[in-house]
């Protein structure tokens, strides 16, 4: 559903994202996981549309998202790291605003379904900068999901949440992927991406580190019952060392 | 820290200190060349005799006092949001620092964001007194430092009214108040000073004249601060250091120092009820989209971005309060011209003429607060239009339907109702209106394409959108529009002063003129939407 293809991303002389390439299929949730700095978020923005590649491409439900961007983005469903939401609005208004603005059918029947999955229902009409940055953070949810996205894209979906919301968010998550849903979420909780994802994603500076699920990772670092943690840490400290062993081989030669 | 922050960001963007420094040396020199002009004129005009002194001294307090209630009306909200709401309080005051000592710096960042700009545009005036009246050396610094200690008073007294004002205001909607506060004393001011019917002067009798300049002279109210500032420049001027700058001075200090104290123990000891975030309770269960929404829901995403800002503008003081100081202008406008009206047709067809550069000037500053700041304006909440299916066309066309009705009620509507007031000659009679409806399609084409071309996300309020290159391109180009139309006005109303009825706009030439005015304007408008649609489809912000 995701495709994402030799993705470079490039600042200046900084290259943020540097040929990463990955896709995330239909029913599944891929955690993007990664030190900071790592690139994981401007690969999200660029997923979303809201940065345009240097080279490379990316595929939503095989519209490319240059040369389609209207048909890629319908299918999108996104929740940023920083629920930025217009504060004169009350929670029922914006969704009502989203529903127009995707063409929702039976916009108000489903927002009204997921406010009350959020428990925002009785807040629903107040404005939303009385909210908490969770009651933010569970609207921006119900907005991501109001039209059935057929791609889910989660930037860190955690924060700020109380722990039955947290609780709620990864069942929504494992739902949304069993309904057939393609889920795409960077994360710094190993916790929640070994307990939702069905395959890991590693971007050490911008870079690739490595990718499958949880056992082809144990696998990677030698050792069966390595936490995501344990397997995390190895591999960025190898990523570190790598370098450091080229310039020590260089200077040697 | 703040200081450093200010440079870094200059540091960035050379080309928006290049501009603003020439804005500022131009503004300088221009008020510079008026005052001494002023100066001259008032020193040389025959008769004035001993009194030449004394009017300039009451011309300098009212200044002086115009520009510190200007400074009072601003100070308002700008001290709430600087000295009790400001993100980087709680962390200044979690250091191992005398807590005074932080509020007095932020009473010195409020000092510095409300009275800057008038002590800058003061300062010209001031060497341009010296200048003409030759004075010592030390007068400078004197009248310097004068100017600078009277604008702390307004300072000072804002900082206490929005203490008050925290207490008192309902919770969260402190700066609300503030603002519709200050709106509604800053269009009070133009209103006001527009009753004072300058144009009266005109009509005066030179003997008539130097009687109102003798009264003038003798308005001295020797208790307000504005007369202590002027009567210390004035001893500055005479070469001596007056008691007038020492009381200044120490007032001034003693207020603001204060003002910090005051504000660091309401704030500590939990004075505000205001601060907290608690709003309104709402009705509890689903209410259906109201009445008025519902034709423009069925527009589609347009409909609905234009529900979504007019939402938005209702809710927000720091938007609908520009809309009441542009009605204010408006008014301020029509009551002037007006007030021109004259006998003769010929005179009356003139002062027509004229108004037509005026109208593409006053919807010029109108758009600039209204249509510009519209895709700034979603600020970082644009990222929810940007990951939805719309193209920038689509958000920027949204924004430009948005803001053509108001913008052609009062294009139209001033056009129509001047021309009326005035009794313009046919010609000029269909010239206005249209002038006034095409001004108002090309700015706010121009407003918005420019606007989304070169917007401002993080900008903490609609007033601070225009401040940049943007906002100068589009009054440039906006200005040079309200000439281009005016001059393709011209010829038709020189033939309608020259013969009146001479000239039809049914003619082949008038239709042509016609179809020239409505390409001008097509190509003002479209142009600046594709720009700027095509800008803000590139724009990779962290905001938004």
């Amino acid at each position: 559903m995701i495709e994402v293809d030799r993705l470079v991303k490039t600042y200046g002389r900084i290259r943020a994202v540097d040929d990463v390439t990955f896709s995330v299929p239909e029913g599944r949730v891929v955690a993007l996981l990664g030190p900071n700095g790592a690139g994981k978020s401007t690969t999200i923005k660029a997923i979303t549309g809201l940065l345009r590649p240097s080279s490379g491409s990316v595929r939503v439900g095989g519209f490319d998202l240059e040369r389609a961007p209207l048909e890629a983005k319908a299918l999108l469903g996104y929740v940023p790291d920083r629920p930025y939401l217009y504060q004169k609005l009350t929670g029922r208004e914006l969704l009502r605003f989203l529903g127009r603005l995707r063409r929702v059918g039976d916009a108000e029947r489903k927002a009204e379904t997921w406010l009350a999955h959020f428990g925002l229902e009785r807040s629903a009409n107040e404005l939303i900068e009385t909210y908490s940055h969770g009651m933010r953070q569970k609207l921006t949810f119900a907005a991501a999901l109001l039209h059935d996205p057929q791609a889910l894209v989660i930037d860190e979906p955690m924060v700020g949440l109380d722990p039955r919301a947290a609780h709620d968010v990864r069942q929504l998550m494992r739902k949304a992927a069993e309904a057939g849903a393609a889920v795409l979420l960077t994360t710094h909780s190993m916790d929640v991406a070994e307990a939702v994802a069905d395959s890991v994603l590693l971007l050490d500076r911008g870079r690739v580190r490595a990718m499958g699920t949880m056992a082809e990772l144990r696998e990677r670092v030698g050792s069966r019952d390595a936490s995501l943690e344990a397997i995390f840490l190895q591999l960025t400290d190898e990523a570190v060392a790598e370098p450091a062993r080229g310039r020590g081989e260089g200077e040697a030669a | 820290m703040r200081l450093r922050g200010a440079v870094n960001g200059l540091r960035r963007s050379p080309v928006r200190l290049v501009v603003g420094v020439v804005l500022l040396a131009g503004v300088f020199d221009g008020v510079l060349t008026v005052t001494r002009r002023g100066v001259r004129f008032l020193d040389g005009y025959p008769g004035i005799g001993t009194i030449a002194g004394a009017v300039e001294q009451r011309s300098l307090e009212a200044l002086f006092t115009v520009l510190m209630l200007a400074v009072a009306f601003s100070v308002l909200t700008g001290a709430i949001a600087t000295l009790y709401g400001s993100q980087d309080l709680p962390f200044l005051l979690s250091l191992p620092v005398d807590p005074v000592r932080v509020f007095t710096l932020k009473v010195v960042e409020t000092y510095l964001n409300s009275a800057l700009l008038p002590a800058l545009f003061t300062l010209p005036v001031l060497v341009g007194l010296g200048l003409e009246q030759r004075a010592p050396a030390g007068y400078y610094a004197i009248a310097i430092f004068a100017l600078l200690a009277l604008y702390a008073l307004p300072v000072a007294l804002g900082a206490v009214a929005a203490l008050l004002l925290m207490r008192v205001a309902p919770a969260g909607r402190a700066k609300e108040v503030a603002t519709a506060a200050s709106v509604a004393l800053a269009a009070g001011l133009v209103l006001g000073m527009r009753a004072l019917r300058p144009e009266r002067l005109q009509h005066l009798t030179p003997a008539q004249f130097e009687q109102a300049l003798s009264r003038f002279a003798d308005l001295h109210v020797g208790w307000l601060p504005s007369a202590w500032g002027s009567a210390a420049v004035w001893g500055a001027l005479q070469g001596r250091v007056p008691d007038a700058a020492l009381l200044l001075a120490l007032v001034s200090l003693v207020v603001l120092l204060g003002v910090a104290r005051l504000a660091a123990m309401a704030y500590r000891a939990g004075w505000f009820r205001s601060l907290d975030t608690q709003g309104r309770q709402g009705a509890v269960g689903a209410l259906p989209p109201a009445r008025w929404e519902r034709p423009l829901a069925r527009l589609g995403p347009a409909g609905g971005m234009v529900i979504k800002d007019l939402r938005l503008l209702a809710r927000d003081p720091s938007q609908w309060s520009q809309l009441l100081v542009l009605v204010a202008l408006a008014g301020v406008y029509f009551i002037s011209t007006a007030s021109l009206a004259a006998e003769m047709q010929s005179f009356r067809d003139v002062v027509g003429a004229l108004n037509l550069v005026f109208l593409g000037f006053l919807l010029a500053g109108v758009g600039i607060r209204t249509a510009f700041p519209l895709v700034s304006l979603e600020g970082e909440g644009l990222w929810l239009l940007r990951t939805g299916p719309l193209r920038a066309r689509n958000i920027v066309a949204a924004k430009f339907w948005g803001a053509l009705p108001p913008m052609l009620l009062l294009g139209g509507g001033l056009g129509v109702a001047v021309a009326g007031r005035l009794g313009v000659s046919p010609v000029l009679a269909l010239a206005t209106p249209v002038a006034g409806v095409c001004a108002a399609v090309a700015v706010t084409g121009l407003g918005v394409g420019l606007g989304a071309a070169f917007p401002r996300l993080d900008a903490a309020s609609p007033t601070e959108v225009p401040l940049s290159l943007g906002g100068l391109i589009y009054m440039a180009l906006s200005l040079a529009y309200a000439v281009v139309t005016t001059l393709l006005f011209a010829y038709p109303t020189y033939r309608s002063l020259r013969a009146p009825g001479a000239f039809q706009w049914d003619s082949a030439l008038g239709l042509t003129l016609l179809a020239a005015v409505l390409a001008v304007t097509l190509l003002w408008t479209l142009l600046p939407l594709a720009f700027g649609s095509a800008r803000l489809a590139r724009l990779e912000s962290n905001v938004g």
